[in-house]
């Protein structure tokens, strides 16, 4: 399916005219017979690598669910936007998708301080929106507000697994490197918490602490072989492990570390690209594997995004994006109506059918956890690149 | 008032006017848009103190907006003042980190001159991004208590078109004051300027100060509007984006930064609501701009009105 | 080496860990001066700001992966990639400049400017096109995937080559800009372009030689760089900041300053790193703002009243 920018006719037109008249044709409202779903993912720059595939998931649900008839006798509409991985920007975009496009309900998001803005202008317009993607605590906590939903993981979840993989390895002296942010500190301090519950005989030697974005991991290589570490946990995520593990490896540091990471190291995304060159005694993390259906909805649903996507090998973000959809048709469907304040009752307490299980919003925290596979990543015979093996779901705490 | 001053004040009053319509036009979206703008504009129209009238270009401006920002939002917010002491506060405050600033970066020109004000620029985004206790680090600082009576989307548009409108204004008047006038002649030679008695550097400084000054009103209406300040206000890419705007409406004339503010906002909001490849389709649109109008959107107006005078 | 507990910085007592750091400071160093060259030359010639270097860098790095995946990496296919990269980006640049910016010489330098943050919106929104949203990954060379031997330490041996091709670049371009009669030409044209003109030489052409040759070797150091990191959108916009550090420590056009300012960059960042952990965010910023106020015109750069 053609991605779903152009808004009306006129839109595909790309002359100043049309765009001028389209810019101050003021609101349009959502038609009687449509339900309208703005989305804001990052689809230019480095965010790309995780809001295109978001955006497939997000296609895949409203494709599916038109299919079926729509809501309450209403299709979905998507109107998408660049959130350009920033806040300021992302709230404009959000504000346009309210006041011209007239949608009903805001999702995605990927950095902590966009979901937070996106948040913001949520609250000020009365429009619901659900987090995919963001996973900062404060969404749910502080700044929680009667339209905010969290269907991504969190911190304290994330290093609550990471310290049980800590105990399961015997790991004893650790090294924590994190990104020098809100999520890397959080997930640190998630780690801290979880480590004398399940590990109480490991200990933290050095903290380590690179930027947002750093490319050149060479002083913190050679900081935690100097150590004297045998495990490393970590929240490097996407590019940053990437470079991390490929300037790692000559120095045969895989061999003398077991390296356990947050940050979805263990997804398609990660391990199909570094193929041979994805370091030993690395356990990792993700919301979904192609090649591993515990469920029956999970195959049916691997089935239908590998038509989709045009490949088997399909990534890990696009059930994320497809959750939030399917959980906002759920709630309207409870609802009756896309009413936000009735919506927002409805999603409270409400359990969905999800290709990775129950997923239950709760009904004071406005999140709900997903679970996440967690497990080593070997090399197993006919595979192109390195799986988990064995694949453990780890649920999210009642 | 001079002949040509008088159309340039008549043509004021008209635009005013007609934004104060704008809420008539009955759509929010639109009202969104006008405020955005006029704040860019105002921030534009700040930058341009510095490269159009003194030839400087700076590459931190963003700075000053983001310390704006964060100051009037903290003052706001977490120490609860109210808004008639909290805003002059935070104007007053990007106003003085121009001072200091300033004083190191008018030693230098060209290009170093740029790349200091990067540099220091760069420390104000990395202060923000680490002092998370008072300015919430990356999560940004969501939430700012907006007072009540500019609480409203539409009040907030008064709001701004009052204080905009006031802020060139007075920009107008120190533009075109003798102090203006000078500066245009040290960016014109400041060899002879010198000469001729000028203190070149604490003219450059005035200017900057000014310049920053005027950002850190942009900066706290930015702040207000969104109800938040987020790290990113302060990064260079922001800096290079104003400096885009003020290139784009063309230099050396007063109004020109405003006119570009408003054009490539628009077109950066407007592309991005048709195709995902908007980079692509702004990045070829400002090609044929600069390829094609040497001298800005300004340029191509003026040169329209000129061929139109000479014909009748 | 034996464990250090707490804090790290008790570490640089130890030899081993210095070594590791003096190794680190220098190829971090020399990778980011085979990019930073390019840009270096061009505004020292050109005077032009030129933003777009780094989405070139980023074309160079896609240009080597895609070469690779296409020889499904045989042996000798990188340095290929590696030839290839500069020589797509060399006629890139061509076209750019032939086509575009050579009509933009007399116009305020500022507009130059423009230009290029012009060409990084659709050089990168191409690259998006062509190569998708994927991060890549390019396979270190055949036979430098390991490290080498010292005795009483190993070290990668892919960045030890950076290190070689660095230096290499640096008194290659020393040797053309001070041995031949092109490099004379833009060696004076850094200086004195009325001059030059005045002369009777041909300075558009030194122009686009020199707006392809640095473009060339942003696309040469992309590829270069591309085994380290991931190969992905978004990895033009950090690398860019970093060149422009360097080629302003340096001193404008210079290419020794430019050397220097990319192992002084090198140095602040690994010592940086583990003296002042809390502050990596900015310690190359301060690097420039501490040479700047010191030098105002960098460290080989002359002062603009004495070039006048």
């Amino acid at each position: 399916m053609k991605r779903i920018f152009e808004t009306s006719v006129a839109g595909r037109a790309f002359g100043a005219a049309a765009l001028s008249v389209a810019l101050l044709s003021g609101a349009n409202g959502a038609g009687a017979a449509e339900i309208k779903i703005g989305v804001l993912y990052p689809i230019s720059g480095g965010g790309a690598i995780y809001g295109g595939p978001a955006m497939q998931g997000h296609d895949l649900a409203v494709d599916e669910i038109n299919a079926a008839g729509g809501v309450l006798g209403m299709k979905f509409v998507t109107a998408a936007r660049d959130s350009k991985l920033n806040p300021a920007a992302a709230a404009a975009a959000a504000k346009e998708l309210i006041t011209k496009e007239g949608v009903n309900v805001l999702l995605g998001g990927l950095a902590s301080s966009v979901g937070l803005a996106i948040s913001e202008v949520a609250r000020q317009e009365g429009v619901i929106y659900i987090a995919t993607i963001p996973k900062t605590i404060k969404l749910t906590t502080t700044k929680l507000h009667p339209y905010v939903f969290r269907t991504a993981s969190n911190t304290d979840f994330e290093g609550d697994a990471m310290a049980q993989i800590v105990k399961k390895v015997d790991g004893k002296k650790l090294c924590d490197i994190q990104l020098d942010y809100a999520y890397g500190h959080d997930l640190g301090d998630g780690i801290a918490k979880a480590l004398p519950k399940h590990a109480p005989n490991a200990n933290i030697v050095i903290k380590l602490r690179p930027k947002l974005g750093a490319t050149d991991f060479n002083a913190y290589i050679t900081q935690i072989m100097g150590s004297g570490c045998d495990t490393v946990v970590s929240g490097l995520w996407g590019n940053h492990f990437v470079n991390f593990a490929k300037q790692a490896a000559p120095f045969g540091f895989f061999g003398n570390h077991v390296y356990i990471t947050g940050g979805e190291i263990a997804s398609h995304e990660v391990a199909s690209k570094l193929a041979g060159d994805y370091p030993d005694n690395v356990w990792s993390n993700t919301y979904e594997l192609w090649y591993h259906s515990p469920t029956d909805a999970h195959k049916k649903f691997q089935a239908r995004l590998a038509k989709k996507a045009d490949t088997e090998a399909t990534a890990m973000w696009p059930v994320l994006a497809y959750n939030g959809v399917m959980l906002y048709k759920a709630a309207v469907e409870k609802a009756g109506s896309t009413d936000a304040d009735k919506v927002s009752k409805a999603l409270e307490g409400l359990t969905i059918d999800t290709p990775m299980g129950k997923l239950t919003m709760d009904a004071k925290s406005h999140q709900a956890n997903t679970g996440q596979f967690w497990g080593p990543m070997k090399k197993v015979a006919g595979k192109p690149y390195r799986v988990m093996d064995p694949i453990t779901f780890v649920p999210p705490p009642e | 008032m001079q002949g040509k001053y008088k159309a340039t004040f008549w043509l004021s009053v008209v635009l005013v006017a007609l934004l104060l319509l704008v809420p008539a036009l009955g759509s929010k979206y639109l009202v969104d848009l006008t405020t955005e703008i006029m704040i860019y504009a105002l921030f534009a129209l700040s930058l341009n103190v510095l490269i159009g009238y003194s030839g400087n270009i700076s590459f931190g401006h963003a700075a000053y907006f983001a310390i704006g920002g964060y100051a009037c939002a903290i003052f706001l917010t977490t120490y609860e003042w109210p808004l008639i002491i909290s805003m002059p506060a935070a104007i007053v405050l990007a106003g003085l980190a121009a001072a200091f600033v300033g004083y190191f970066c008018i030693r230098l020109t060209d290009i170093y001159f740029s790349m200091l004000t990067l540099a220091f620029g760069m420390l104000v985004w990395a202060v923000a991004f680490k002092w998370r206790g008072v300015t919430g680090g990356d999560d940004g600082f969501v939430g700012v208590a907006v007072p009540e009576f500019i609480g409203d989307r539409y009040a907030f548009f008064y709001f701004t078109l009052t204080v905009v409108a006031l802020s060139t204004g007075l920009l107008w008047l120190i533009c075109h004051s003798a102090f203006g006038r000078t500066l245009v002649a040290v960016r014109e030679n400041r060899m002879r300027a010198s000469f001729v008695g000028v203190d070149t550097r604490r003219l450059r400084l005035t200017a900057f100060v000014v310049a920053g000054t005027f950002a850190g009103i942009a900066g706290s209406l930015f702040a207000m509007y969104n109800r938040g300040v987020y790290v990113e206000s302060a990064f260079w890419t922001e800096s290079g984006q104003v400096l885009i705007m003020t290139l784009l409406g063309g230099l050396y004339s007063f109004f020109g930064p405003a006119l570009g503010a408003a054009v490539l906002y628009t077109l950066q909001v407007g592309i991005n609501q048709y195709t995902e490849y908007w980079p692509v389709v702004l990045g070829t649109i400002l090609l044929i701009i600069i390829m094609f109008l040497p001298n800005g959107l300004v340029g191509l107006a003026q040169k329209i009105s000129a061929q139109f005078s000479r014909r009748t | 080496m034996p464990p250090i507990e707490g804090k790290t910085m008790s570490m640089l007592a130890n030899p081993t860990f210095l070594f590791y750091q003096f190794m680190n400071s220098i190829s971090l160093g020399m990778n980011i001066f085979i990019i930073a060259a390019g840009l270096s030359l061009i505004l020292g010639v050109l005077r032009v700001i030129n933003f777009a270097h780094g989405a070139f860098f980023m074309v160079g790095a896609y240009v080597c992966w895609s070469t690779v995946t296409y020889l499904d990496g045989a042996t000798g296919s990188f340095w290929l990639g590696v030839a290839a990269a500069a020589v797509v980006l060399g006629v890139v640049a061509f076209v750019i400049e032939r086509g575009l910016l050579h009509y933009l010489y007399g116009r305020e330098h500022l507009t130059q400017l423009l230009f290029t943050f012009a060409i990084v919106l659709v050089v990168g929104d191409l690259a998006k096109m062509i190569w998708g949203t994927d991060q890549y990954n390019v396979p270190y060379p055949h036979g430098l995937s390991g490290a080498v031997n010292f005795g009483f330490a190993l070290y990668p041996a892919y960045p030890l080559l950076l290190c070689a091709i660095g230096v290499v670049v640096a008194v290659g371009m020393w040797l053309v800009l001070s041995k031949t009669r092109w490099g004379r030409i833009i060696r004076a044209a850094t200086q004195d372009r009325e001059m030059l003109s005045a002369l009777g030489m041909n300075v558009p052409l030194v122009y686009t030689g020199v707006f392809v040759i640095g473009s060339a070797l942003a696309g040469l150091g992309g590829a270069l760089a591309a085994p380290r990191v991931a190969v992905s959108p978004g990895m033009d916009a950090t690398i860019i900041i970093e060149c422009f550090i360097v080629v302003i420590i340096g001193g404008l056009g210079s290419l020794w300053g430019s050397f220097l300012g990319a192992l002084a960059l090198g140095f602040v960042t690994m010592f940086g790193t583990v003296i002042f952990p809390d502050w990596e965010l900015v310690l190359a910023y301060v690097l420039m703002l501490g040479i700047l106020l010191w030098r105002p015109w960098g460290l080989f750069g002359v002062s603009e009243e004495e070039s006048h």
